[in-house]
């Protein structure tokens, strides 16, 4: 009897049934019991609710069922491939199942290729292009499983053909994401589940940190940190900032595959479904090691100028020099106040002698860091005295309207000596006066 | 720090060292314990050491000032010592007024200050 058939479903599993047996198979197995096919197939239909079936087969609107003989050839056309694919049953039947493959795919022998792996693997899904009969192309996927007859003889294929256009501009979409991730080799972009663990890899990353995404997918992030870091939870903190503030920044030593570092410029951001309830963590990173050489080399080349640019001359026992040259910018102002008062400790200087006649302007701002350096010393028990004032750099202090308080000037540097061991010599008597 | 403000008695002047920590309870207890020693000694100066401080901020700063303040109020000169470089900074960053307190390098000479100030207002 022609009813019952062997199918084998895709994990190998076999199934023996009639029309009723089929319904324990997925629908899109169904109609493979028909040996005529599921349109021209009613007569041959003689068991109880085979009508009833031939209903359902028949309200299946979004697969195609097209039942084959052992040469491909169309046996049994269903309603919805009718739809589909723009043929209708009488021009199908009798044709071969390339009647919809593209020219491509006819050429390259397609057909025999994908029911070969259908007997061989019981199962066989292909996705492609199929063409209308109003020569339109279809995206689909098309699915072939072998039908037996009772003895287990090949009889033919079911063939099930599904519309994935739409899933197909999908599929597209979310290709080129990952086609534009992998497309940035400069930085990382990889996805971390909540626990930290790598869900996603690219060719950023390949590039950066040497680990192949099938090395990789499935361990812990916290591998890209130094033991250090990783004992000290950087990667949670970084995580949980992220999920807290929307987004962390960091920078840092990261270690790469065979155990080198980089400095590591990370951006981490949490990825939220809808209902704002926490995927995962998307990870930018960048190897800056390059710019940190740099910026660590420019830093101390920065600070050995700073310090060649400010340098504290004692010239008598409790006496300090300091001759200011150049223009005085902030970061230079702190250095030249931070020298002059570690130099005042160590040597418990009484008097300083700021000497400007070194500095080109005098605008408020420098004028504010030499007040406040006057103030430092004088909190600690120093006197200073300006020495160097140029007749324009006079003018423009008043014209600023700058209030030098009770410091003491002197026009020249010997002049500011002459006073300054004055000062120190004299009876204490004499430096008492600058708090009145 | 309770009970531990030590201050040595040098001729007409006194040395007040303070050290740690300061809180609300400790500023109380130096305050009375500094204005009942510069009044039952009548000290003519008082000297506050502040090196041994941990932290200087603008609240010691300002009790500080009012330190200075009580010493005068009772007939004496003050001098704040040991400023160190970071503290100085510190308090000039904040814009801590300080400007009518008077200080010196080391004890030794605000000692030589508090004198130098004496003598002048004797002379006057």
């Amino acid at each position: 009897m022609g009813l019952l058939y062997r199918v084998t479903s895709p994990p190998g599993r076999t199934v023996a049934g009639s029309w009723r047996g089929a319904r324990r198979a997925e629908p899109a197995m169904a109609p493979r019991a028909n040996g005529r096919g599921a349109v021209m197939g009613h007569s041959a239909l003689a068991t109880v609710g085979a009508a009833s079936i031939q209903r359902l087969v028949d309200s299946i609107t979004d697969l195609a069922l097209i039942q084959l003989d052992r040469n491909a050839v169309v046996r049994g056309w269903h309603a919805a491939a009718e739809a589909l694919t723009g043929y209708p049953a009488s021009e199908a039947v009798g044709e071969p199942i390339t009647l919809l493959y593209t020219d491509n795919d006819v050429a390259a022998r397609r057909a025999n290729a994908d029911q070969r792996a259908a007997t061989e693997t019981g199962r066989h899904e292909f996705r492609g292009w199929l063409v209308r009969k109003d020569g339109a192309r279809f995206w689909a996927s098309v699915t072939f499983s072998p039908l037996r007859d009772d003895a287990g003889n090949p009889e033919g294929y079911l063939s099930v053909i599904r519309d994935l256009t739409d899933d197909r501009a999908g599929e597209l979409a979310l290709l080129s994401i990952e086609q534009m991730v992998d497309a940035i080799t400069d930085y990382e972009v990889i996805r971390l589940d909540p626990d930290g663990v790598v869900r996603s890899w690219s060719e950023g990353a390949r590039r950066l940190k040497g680990y192949s995404e099938e090395e990789i997918v499935g361990r812990s992030a916290s591998l890209f940190y130094t033991e250090q870091d990783s004992r000290a939870g950087v990667l949670s903190r970084e995580m949980e900032t992220a999920a807290r503030a929307g987004r962390v920044e960091a920078e840092g030593w990261r270690v790469r595959k065979d155990g080198s570092q980089f400095w590591c410029n990370m951006i981490m951001s949490p990825i939220r479904d809808a209902a704002g309830e926490l995927l995962g963590y998307v990870r930018v990173g960048r190897d800056l090691t390059d710019q940190k050489e740099q910026t660590r080399l420019l830093q101390r080349q920065r600070e050995e100028i700073l310090e060649l640019s400010t340098p504290v001359i004692q010239v008598w026992d409790n006496v300090l020099v300091l001759p200011v040259i150049g223009t005085l910018d902030s970061a230079r102002a702190a250095r030249l106040t931070e020298s002059l008062l570690d130099r005042i400790a160590q040597i418990q200087a009484e008097v300083v002698i700021l000497d400007i006649s070194g500095v080109p302007a005098i605008d408020t701002d420098v004028a504010q860091h030499m007040l406040r350096t006057v103030e430092a010393a004088r909190l600690m028990g120093t006197t200073s005295i300006l020495s160097g004032v140029r007749p324009e750099t006079a003018q423009s202090i008043v014209h600023l309207g700058i209030d030098l308080g009770t410091l003491r000037s002197r026009n020249s540097l010997k002049d500011a000596l002459q006073l300054a061991l004055g000062l120190v010599g004299a009876a204490s008597s004499d430096r008492v006066s600058f708090d009145a | 720090m309770r009970d531990q403000v030590p201050i040595l008695r040098m001729g007409n002047d006194l040395l007040i060292t303070l050290q740690g920590d300061l809180d609300d309870a400790t500023v109380e207890h130096i305050e009375q314990v500094v204005t009942r020693e510069v009044a039952r000694a009548s000290a003519a100066g008082a000297l506050i050491d502040i090196s041994g401080l941990a932290v200087v901020d603008s609240f010691v700063a300002r009790v500080l000032a009012r330190l200075v303040a009580m010493v005068r109020l009772l007939g004496a000169e003050a001098t704040i010592v040991g400023i160190q470089p970071a503290v100085a900074i510190t308090l000039v960053e904040l814009g801590v007024p300080m400007g009518h307190v008077r200080t010196a390098l080391n004890a030794e000479q605000g000692m030589a200050q508090l004198r130098g100030v004496r003598d002048e207002s004797t002379s006057r």
